[in-house]
């Protein structure tokens, strides 16, 4: 038996970081004892120390094995020719603790030892440091914390990942939990871009949850997103769809001016004539320039093409009145039909060259549609027909980012999927230029940053997806890190997120993966010469997390710590047998009412109407 | 509402509101659910069961209707 307990070999090889030490012949497999620890020797993943002088460098195992040994010598080497691979990935000296990276390499015939708990909190430690933000414990051992760089995990983006039931929400609710601890974070601040709505009664009393129908009872706010504060082509996208060149250079000019006369009619400190653009965010009425536009393509003149204007329009007269239509309530004009006999009482059709009828009859059917009404009608920044609304954008933005909560969450669940990427797209572009251009203000991204948590990333993130939410998250991750925006990026298929964004996220929470197609992502966006511990992604238990990157001084394969059981998001698996709960199959029917169920259906709200009161 | 601890494996705390005949169960999961229609008796029985988690899989359970608060 070596004197020294926690004596694992020595080195073999060198070849760059990758060090082969064959396991010393008195090295009992399984279980060693050092200071009253037990600790299980030769497990991937486990760290090993060299100790070369003053410096002891450090290192992870990722492989073990072990080879036959010739008969005459089963004597001197009972177990074989046992061997472990190590990646060295730092050293510590006495004075500067724990470092990334190496300034000397080991060499043959240097010895290798176990890493024990108290090395241990030496590597991860560091709890005293106040920009280090416990997460959860070190997976094998308890007492070890693991600390991930505050710094470094908003401001260089970070992704959670992990496959359908692995723990994810769970992870993200318990992260945000920590960041928004108001003893140490007081100004954290968060927007959840949440698409289920999982995250709302799991973060409750520290999110503002905003939301298409607010269910006013627990304290939900309505969620608008003002047309006018969109660019062009955010707005084109949304209001008329696809146009071509001619109407579209057309629509351009339509609206830089109705925005120059909403600006004369109410000026707006920032902008001037001179500066506005058709991307400036200047309200107008998109009521009146559907009713503008209609008049133009569809109505009947009592003049010739040549000489038609709104004066000329033969409207058709009912009981006395001219049907002009309205514009707030979206009514059409009507026209009277065209004559093409001559005279003085001939009309005309409309001379207009543009070929955009049946996009303002997409523009009709959505400004009449309820379910845009957060978009085209949202409440006090909805602009009356001269372009003037009661609140300006400012009141939005201080709702959404510098709301009385730490975190914002944008419930988008009853969005219609139809423009949920394009709403995202908006979003997160608004979110990321109102950061952007205040940052030099105490408000702004880089005296305050602000992190964006993306759920369900891979549905508006895709592969080679040009569309605006895959644009401005790219944004958001390639340029946010300046201007104090961070992303975290939560998806159960990393395989089918744009690789660019992922490669950009510095910080990787994985859960367990199964599928060899996503683990083979997280692998190649990882930036270390540790993928090889990323082996053990299948294998990973519930709530499991193998955290790699910047954040973190090394790998870490750490157990979150949960968030308590009330607090955690609403996306646990039905139970099919439930002994415990009120539901399952194993249990007799009680009588049933599908007049609820359409209620909560139309009304678009999960909460039963039947409730007595609010349960705490 | 307020709830009243009892001591069972599947229950926390359960409680009543006469005026809509609503039962709320604090499950010990931690979800909270009010079954609706629930006479004060049950409620009563419930409470004074030797095993209220029994007690509510077979009297409760696959009777009266609910909803998670």
């Amino acid at each position: 038996m070596s004197a020294d307990a926690s004596l694992l070999g020595t080195v073999q090889n060198v070849q760059g970081a990758t060090v082969s030490v064959e396991l010393a012949a008195e090295t009992i497999t399984g279980i060693a004892f050092v200071g009253g620890y037990g600790y299980r020797i030769g497990q991937v993943g486990s760290f090993v120390r060299l100790p070369m002088g003053y410096v002891d460098l450090y290192g992870v195992i990722s492989q073990v094995g072990a080879a036959a040994v010739p008969t005459h010598l089963i004597e001197q080497e009972p177990y074989g020719r046992r061997w472990l691979t190590v990646e060295l990935v730092g050293e510590s000296n006495g004075a500067f603790g724990f470092q990334r990276g190496l300034s000397q390499h080991p060499t043959y015939g240097d010895r290798v030892f176990l890493v024990t708990e108290p090395d241990l909190a030496k590597l991860y430690g560091r709890q005293d440091a106040p920009n280090f933000l416990r997460v959860g414990h070190v997976a094998n051992a308890e007492n070890v914390p693991a600390l991930v760089d505050v710094n470094k995990l908003i401001t260089r983006h970070s992704a959670v990942v992990g496959a359908t039931g692995s723990g994810k929400s769970t992870t993200v609710a318990g992260l945000l939990l920590a960041l928004t601890d108001g003893a140490r974070f007081g100004s954290a601040r968060v927007i959840v871009m949440d698409i289920h709505g999982e995250y709302g009664a799991a973060l409750a009393d520290r999110a503002s949850v905003y939301r298409v129908n607010p269910d006013t009872a627990k304290g939900e706010l309505p969620l608008f997103v003002p047309y006018w504060a969109m660019e062009f082509d955010e707005l084109l996208a949304m209001t008329l769809g696809k146009v071509d060149d001619p109407s579209r250079a057309f629509v351009v000019q339509k609206l830089h001016e109705m925005k120059m006369t909403s600006l004369q009619s109410a000026p707006r400190p920032g902008v001037t004539s001179d500066s506005v653009t058709v991307d400036t965010p200047v309200p107008f009425s998109v009521h009146r320039f559907w009713l503008d536009l209609y008049n133009l393509v569809n109505a009947t003149h009592t003049a010739q093409p040549n000489a038609q204007d709104l004066e000329s329009i033969a409207y058709l007269m009912e009981n006395g009145i001219a049907q002009i239509g309205d514009a707030m309530s979206v009514i059409a004009p009507k026209y009277r039909a065209p004559t093409s006999g001559g005279g003085v009482d001939r009309i005309y059709l409309s001379g207009s060259p543009l070929n955009i009828r049946r996009q303002i009859q997409t523009l009709t059917s959505k400004l009449r549609d309820p379910r845009f009404d957060f978009m085209f009608r949202p409440g006090g920044w909805l602009p009356d027909q001269d372009g003037v609304p009661e609140k300006d954008l400012d009141e939005l933005l201080r709702c959404w980012v510098g709301g009385a909560k730490p975190i914002t969450i944008l419930d988008l669940s009853g969005i219609p999927s139809s423009i949920l990427t394009d709403l995202i797209g908006v979003l997160v572009r608004i979110t990321m230029d109102s950061m952007f251009w205040a940052r030099n203000l105490s408000e702004g991204g880089r005296e305050r940053p602000l992190l964006l948590v993306l759920e369900e990333a891979h549905a508006y993130l895709a592969k080679d997806d040009a569309g605006p939410a895959a644009v401005a998250v790219q944004r958001v991750v390639k340029e946010g890190r300046k201007y104090g925006i961070g992303a975290m990026i939560v998806s159960q298929r990393p395989a089918e997120i744009d690789s660019t964004i992922l490669s950009q996220c510095g910080t990787i929470f994985s859960m367990r993966l199964a599928n060899a197609v996503d683990r083979s992502h997280v692998m190649a966006a990882v930036t270390d010469n540790l993928s090889g511990l990323l082996g053990m992604l299948p294998t990973l238990r519930t709530g499991e997390a193998i955290i790699v990157g910047e954040a973190v001084q090394l790998p870490v394969r750490t157990l979150i710590d949960p968030p308590a059981k009330n607090r955690r998001p609403d996306s646990t698996d039905p139970l099919v047998y439930d002994n415990l709960g009120p539901g399952g199959w194993n249990r007799a029917r009680e009588p049933e009412n599908y007049a609820d169920v359409l209620n909560v259906w139309r009304r678009q709200n999960p909460r039963s109407p039947r409730l007595a009161e609010e349960g705490v | 509402m307020d709830r009243v601890a009892v001591s069972s494996s599947s229950i926390a705390s359960v409680g009543y509101d006469p005026e809509t005949l609503t039962l709320e169960i604090e499950f010990s999961s931690g979800l909270i659910y009010q079954y609706f229609d629930v006479p004060e008796q049950v409620y009563n029985d419930l409470r004074n069961a030797g095993s209220p988690g029994g007690y509510l899989a077979s009297n409760i359970k696959g009777v009266y209707r609910y909803a998670r608060a």
